[in-house]
């Protein structure tokens, strides 16, 4: 029997122990706090950051790309940005799926994505895109039927004023907003600006509070806006004339590409065949996207030969009247089993002149060339010094730095290389046994025709601000890359040997128009050897008056008429260029 | 005269003392809570009321929550003031019917839970705690504690009195019928875990003051620990709140977001808070910011400091309440002081114990800071009968008193209380 005394005494017992499981508790939740509040205080500050501040990215507005027209007395739009929306869905708050999708065909058919809608039975999920691109008054007229669940995103869009013109040197802008391809692509940057940065203290709907201290707000920078070398009137007359010349040779693919030679300005770039920038996302071979002019590295062929000249007048190797015997029209190396020969063109002098290496176009004559380089034999002397001029002086095997995405340098095999034998130099003499864009050429081209000076080649001929030009300097690679006399000797070489060629007897009196075809063999990717059914055809030529006014370079892939593609696919495209050129730039012919 | 009234009637051999001044202290901490309860509210209210009214189911003004909880606070204090004036007897008078009233509430609002959604019933997240009167909400399940602890007080004070205590059949039963139902109601019908625990500490409390052997308390203890693993096992979202307790990943479901956006608020409160109005996890990251989650808010605005002066001030709330306890002559007083101690310590344990991350996560209040009013009233009520209770204590610690009581009236005879004259208590 428990007595009253032992009652009570239990009873204060209990009081005392129920005030140490209180001290217990509060001696724990202290000292949970200390360790929460105090120990971790700065590694929850960052965790209540990453949860409460919302850093948002302000985008800048990408740059428009102008072009000049009428030799650049008019500044146009080639690509613009326009205002477009995207309309998504939260599902979890679609009321009426049917509604939705009604309303949406309705107002924006052709900007639906169809796989959106069959999201809105899906209450998990919190955003699903139901159609992109939309313009401004559709999104507008969407916004007033107050879709319960459906919101509008703003973005933006290039448009192109200009369609397809010059479509593959522009590049195009993808969905992420990242510049593609051609300038677009090589400009991403300059053109997309610096985004802005907020970084604000937000509620749990990310709508900012005014409260803490380190609220970040830096404003975009909007991209710039260039101005393009480019001349409409003369990319939109190159386009032309490349398509027109390539139906009337069958072919299906080719490249054209105009330039300032004194200033490395190109005027017209573009390749065939095309796409349209708008509609990118439709393209099925992205072999279509690239700039061949900077991306295609090809054996150019018998051009060449003016850039062997070049090279074999400015080191001495040879004068402009030299001569040497080309009785057989062949060339015969120990190394080789077949004889090196000339087209059936060849008359076989005793004694050809370097006019007749260009001329008609004289393997062995550009052989004698690098023979002559190194004192008679093709020997290291003479290997190196082609070499030296082609790689160092040319800059082949070099990327040009135009404002091109995915310019490639091509190749050129080193003499030191067990590749570079001396039969490889031969060939290359002539354009062989090397792969160069259309880009190094003409630009390289242009160097030995101007006088010696190697400008960088550029699309750009400057930026756009508030409506003034601010020009661009041309950039001097090299000066005195050959010698001026030189210069004017190799352009006088190579006028003449066109002048008194296959199409020179058309060229309009009082002008210097000069070029040289080239048709290279292509290599059968079936049987692994140069194929006599498939060639390219080229032709790279200037023209103006007492001083070069441009430089032309057209290359045909697979023309399927007879002859030498040069001549007969490639050349009539810089026939009609040309002429066409010498009227649109107004170049005066001379009294001589 | 009361106490020799009440000393012949109880036919107990303990004199009660003669009705001296209130222990007002219970007063000071319980107001320095409500005043920091009333400040934290006041600062957070706007960024609640902006979170509400973006639903756009309302159009609340800034000051909504400090303006209710003033009215609240008026309604409870009243309640308080006039509980610790009334004589003490009126409690002795309807337990059964208070008890009765509580259950049928809770019954009938599960009834309606099940009959409608909205109307008279507030139905949240498929739990029904509410009644809803239009301008003043109830919630019947503090009925239902104040039902219990006044049943239980007189109902062990007279086992108490007749030592049948520990008897199975006689008391622990009944007592373990009420709460029994009283938990099926709360916890299952109303999915209300955090106001089972607090019956539960409540009425643990109440039978370790009334001398519970230990045996039972073994058992009951023991009985505990598997119906709480039981009930964790039926009901999914109490496992939830369990895992996410005991793994510290990243579970992103709502309770284990709940816990970490308190860690959030306590922690980056630092040692000295963020200071008023600088708090951002009120603005919708932190659930039940005013409500159950109040703590944490305290920490981010006040910093570890402001935490701790707390749960001291807690402490010293529970410290007075346990003095009165143990120097409360009549055993229903005593043992009712005991619920209102377990009542509040649970309470306070459960929600700094769920907010630090020391407990898993049951919303329960944090007493006399959570907005709230059937809360604020009924505790406040509970806390004023305890303050009443303060009135009849004797000077020292009834062991010691039984100890010197017996010596002495022995020896001298003397059967009156040797502190008669109402001093200060200490």
């Amino acid at each position: 029997m428990q007595t009253n005394q032992d009652y009570y005494r239990t009873v204060g017992l209990r009081s005392t122990i129920l005030w140490w499981v209180v001290v217990f508790f509060v001696f724990i939740f202290i000292l949970r706090l200390f360790y929460v509040q105090v120990v971790r205080n700065s590694y929850y500050v960052e965790e209540a950051k990453a949860s409460q501040v919302t850093k948002l990215t302000i985008f800048p507005e990408r740059g428009n790309i102008y072009a000049v027209d009428n030799l650049g007395e008019e500044i146009v739009p080639f690509v613009l940005n326009e205002t477009v929306y995207t309309v998504f869905a939260d599902p979890y708050e679609v009321k009426n799926a049917l509604e939705v999708r009604n309303v949406v065909n309705e107002i924006a058919a052709g900007e639906i994505v169809e796989t959106g809608f069959d999201l809105l039975d899906d209450k998990k999920l919190r955003y699903a895109v139901l159609a992109r691109q939309v313009s401004r008054p559709q999104a507008e007229m969407i916004a007033k039927k107050e879709l319960a669940g459906v919101g509008l995103q703003k973005g933006s869009r290039r448009v192109y004023p200009e369609g397809i013109l010059a479509s593959q040197l522009l590049g195009f802008v993808d969905n992420e907003g990242i510049g593609k391809y051609g300038l677009e692509g090589y400009m991403d940057k300059e053109l997309g600006g610096v985004p802005g940065r907020l970084e604000t203290v937000t509620d749990v709907r990310r709508i900012p509070l005014t409260i803490g201290d380190d609220n970040v707000s830096q404003p975009a920078l909007d991209g710039s806006d260039v101005v393009l070398s480019i001349d409409r009137s003369v990319q939109f007359k190159a386009e032309r004339l490349l398509r027109e010349g390539l139906e009337r040779s069958k072919a299906t693919k080719g490249s054209i590409l105009v330039m300032n030679p004194s200033n490395g300005r190109i005027l017209a770039m573009a390749n065939y065949p095309t796409y349209d920038p708008a509609k990118y996302t439709e393209v099925d071979d992205y072999a279509v996207f690239q700039n061949k002019t900077v991306a295609y590295p090809y054996e150019n062929g018998s051009v060449m030969k003016t850039l062997t000249m070049g090279a074999g007048l400015d080191s001495g190797a040879v004068t402009v009247n030299s001569t040497f015997a080309d009785g057989t029209g062949c060339y015969k190396m120990e190394e080789w089993p077949k004889a090196i020969c000339n087209v059936e063109d060849d008359p076989k002098k005793a004694a050809a002149t370097m006019l007749d290496v260009l001329r008609y176009s004289l393997n062995t004559g550009v052989i004698y060339v690098l023979r002559q380089m190194g004192g008679g034999t093709i020997n290291d002397q003479a290997r190196n010094t082609l070499y030296s001029y082609f790689h160092d002086k040319y800059r082949y095997g070099q990327l040009t730095g135009v404002e091109q995405d995915g310019e490639l340098a091509g190749t050129i095999i080193k003499p030191t290389d067990q590749e570079g034998s001396s039969i490889r130099y031969a060939n290359m003499t002539f354009g062989q046994g090397m792969d160069n864009t259309m880009i190094q050429t003409a630009s390289a081209f242009s160097m030995i025709i101007n006088g010696g000076t190697y400008y960088k080649p550029t699309l750009v001929r400057g930026t756009y601000q508030q409506g003034q030009v601010i020009e661009k300097m041309p950039e001097v690679v090299a000066s005195s890359v050959i010698r001026a006399d030189i210069s004017e000797q190799i352009r006088d070489l190579i006028w003449q040997g066109r002048k008194t060629g296959f199409f020179g007897k058309n060229d309009p009196e009082g002008f210097k128009v000069g070029g040289k075809t080239g048709t290279s063999q292509v290599i059968d990717p079936k049987t692994g050897r140069y194929s006599d059914d498939n060639s390219i055809g080229t032709y790279l030529g200037f023209g103006g008056s007492n001083s070069p006014e441009y430089v032309i370079m057209v290359r045909v892939d697979d023309a399927k008429v007879p002859g030498y593609a040069g001549t007969s696919a490639a050349g009539p495209i810089f026939n009609d260029m040309s002429n066409w050129l010498l009227r649109y730039l107004n170049v005066l012919p001379s009294a001589g | 005269m009361f106490p020799r009234r009440n000393q012949r009637a109880s036919g107990n051999a303990h004199p009660t003392p003669r009705k001296h001044r209130a222990d007002y202290q219970i007063l000071l901490y319980m107001g320095i809570l409500v005043i920091i309860g009333l400040i934290v509210i006041y600062s957070i209210s706007p960024a609640r009321v902006e979170m509400m009214n973006a639903g756009g189911n309302s159009a609340l003004a800034q000051t909504h929550f400090m303006e209710r909880q003033f009215l609240y606070l008026g309604v409870g204090l009243t309640a308080f003031f006039v509980a610790a004036s009334l004589p003490l007897n009126l409690w002795r008078k309807y337990p059964k019917h208070v008890l009765l009233l509580g259950l049928l509430s809770c019954a009938l609002l599960s009834f309606l839970g099940l009959l409608m959604d909205g109307g008279l019933i507030i139905k949240t997240n498929g739990a029904v705690r509410w009644y809803d009167f239009g301008i003043i909400s109830f919630q019947p399940s503090e009925l239902l504690k104040f039902g219990i602890l006044l049943f239980g007080a007189t109902f062990l004070g007279k086992q108490v009195a007749q030592k049948k205590v520990n008897d199975l059949h006689e008391t622990l039963i009944p007592i373990g019928l009420i709460v029994v139902v009283s938990v099926l109601l709360v916890v299952v019908m109303q999915k209300d875990m955090g106001t089972g625990l607090t019956i539960f500490g409540m009425v643990f409390a109440m039978l370790y003051a009334a001398g519970l052997s230990r045996k039972w308390l073994a058992l009951g203890v023991g009985i505990s620990l598997v119906s709480g693993v039981l009930m964790v096992l039926f009901s999914p979202h109490r496992i939830t709140r369990v895992l996410t307790f005991f793994s510290s990943s990243g579970v992103s479901d709502a309770a284990s977001y709940h816990i970490n956006q308190a860690t959030i608020a306590l922690g980056s409160g630092g040692f000295f808070g963020k200071g008023l109005g600088h708090g951002v996890q009120a603005f919708g990251y932190l659930p039940e910011a005013v409500n159950d989650s109040i703590f944490a808010i305290v920490g981010e605005t006040f910093g570890f400091l402001g935490s701790t002066v707390v749960i001291v001030l807690f402490a010293a709330l529970l410290w007075r309440i346990l003095k009165v306890m143990e120097k409360t002559v009549a055993p229903e007083w005593r043992i009712l002081t005991a619920g209102v101690f377990g009542l509040i310590a649970t309470h306070v344990a459960v929600n700094v114990g769920a907010m630090t991350g020391v407990f898993p996560l049951t919303g329960v209040t944090l007493p006399f800071l959570s907005f709230g009013g059937t809360s604020l009233l009924f505790t406040m009520l509970e806390l004023g009968i305890v303050m009443a209770i303060s009135r009849y204590t004797t000077h020292m610690n009834i062991t010691k008193q039984e100890a010197v009581r017996e010596t002495t009236v022995r020896r001298r005879g003397v059967g009156r209380s040797r502190y008669a004259s109402p001093r200060r208590n200490k």
